[in-house]
């Protein structure tokens, strides 16, 4: 059993990593600011979801895996609202430039 | 004013529940967690009225399954286009004509949006959302109209809300 | 256990150091808050794997740093988007 959980929560992790490999060469790779901030708003919340959800059952009790989620929807409502605002700025800077 | 007393309480709890789940039922971070969480209750009060939106909360919990979904589908559409060596994006935009009148209801789309494949919501003009797509060749509007559909009656814009 | 988390923890700070690189080369204002907020993010989740690999108080760490990365992020964005409107009104900077 407990076998079973540490095999879940290390494909899920490194399926996290993954998308935080994407997520980078993304960031990197894309030509302008509107598309690297897609590959900052969709893979690197995931790589931050996946991570959290591969953690869960390695949580000491209830209240380490309520922080988890905590923090995980934290993290994915500011960077929705976060990437709006950014998205402005990037255009704003494309179409000014 | 007693609705917005009632809706101000059943934040406050909410606010101080999330407060002892993070921090823990110590007596002095009790003290500190009321003051903190009366403070949050003003400020969601003052921007976001209980009257003005029609947010269906559980509705809204009931479409996490299909969020988590889309998103991880959005990563994985991104995944795909930066790790190819051929870097195969087509960025453009599209104006999406967000069929909701409400502004909160709107807004919460445009948030959600976010998280969906391909779409990046940048600004409002007067033909409706400014939306970035990673691929224009992509059916956007169409599955945006779909979403918005889908979500209708979670963010009360399914005419009786 | 406590070792692949730890790994992941290494490579997922290299990858978030690697996308600093974005903090150096711009060239715009929304490209340097977009490292900032991969900062955030993926500071987050490595506090978070050394949290769970035995280090419990690190989560607590991630908590805050995900909270103000969040908060830094919007305002400089807001103040990014402000200087902007007010640079195309061509009022400068104040």
């Amino acid at each position: 059993m407990s076998l079973l959980i540490d095999a879940w929560t290390v494909l899920a992790v490194f399926s996290g990593v993954f998308f935080f490999l994407a997520g980078t060469v993304g960031l990197l790779r894309f030509p302008d600011a509107l598309t690297r901030l897609h590959a900052l708003t969709k893979a690197d919340n995931l790589g931050l979801g996946l991570i959290v959800f591969g953690l869960l059952p390695q949580a000491v009790d209830v209240w380490m895996a309520l922080k988890l989620i905590v923090i995980w929807l934290l993290v994915l409502i500011a960077g929705a609202v976060v990437s709006q605002r950014v998205a402005r700025v990037a255009r704003a800077q494309e179409s000014g430039q | 004013m007693n609705g917005m007393w009632q809706v101000g309480v059943v934040r406050w709890v909410s606010l101080m529940l999330l407060w002892v789940a993070l921090i823990g039922t110590h007596s002095a971070a009790l003290l500190v967690g009321a003051i903190a969480a009366a403070l949050a209750t003003w400020v969601s009060l003052k921007l976001l009225p209980p009257d003005r939106s029609g947010l269906r909360l559980l509705a809204l919990m009931g479409l996490l399954p299909r969020f988590l979904w889309q998103s991880l589908k959005a990563g994985w559409d991104v995944a795909r286009r930066a790790l190819d060596p051929r870097l195969p994006i087509a960025p453009g935009f599209v104006t999406f004509t967000c069929p909701y009148r409400g502004v909160h209801a709107r807004d919460t789309f445009a948030a959600i949006s976010s998280l969906l494949p391909g779409t990046v919501p940048c600004g409002e003009s007067e033909d409706g959302l400014e939306i970035h797509c990673l691929d224009v060749g992509q059916p956007v509007v169409a599955q945006l109209t779909d979403e918005a559909q889908r979500m209708a009656h979670a963010l009360g814009e399914d005419g009786h809300g | 256990m406590a070792d692949l988390l730890l790994w992941a923890a290494v490579i997922v700070l290299a990858l978030t150091a690697a996308g600093l690189l974005r903090l150096l080369r711009g060239p715009g204002a929304a490209d340097r808050i977009m490292a900032g907020q991969l900062f955030g993010t993926g500071g987050a989740a490595v506090l978070l794997l050394l949290g769970a690999g035995g280090a419990y108080a690190a989560i607590d760490v991630a908590l805050t740093l995900a909270l103000l990365s969040a908060f830094v992020s919007l305002t400089f964005a807001v103040y990014a988007g402000r200087a902007g409107t007010r640079q195309a009104l061509g009022r400068g900077e104040e």
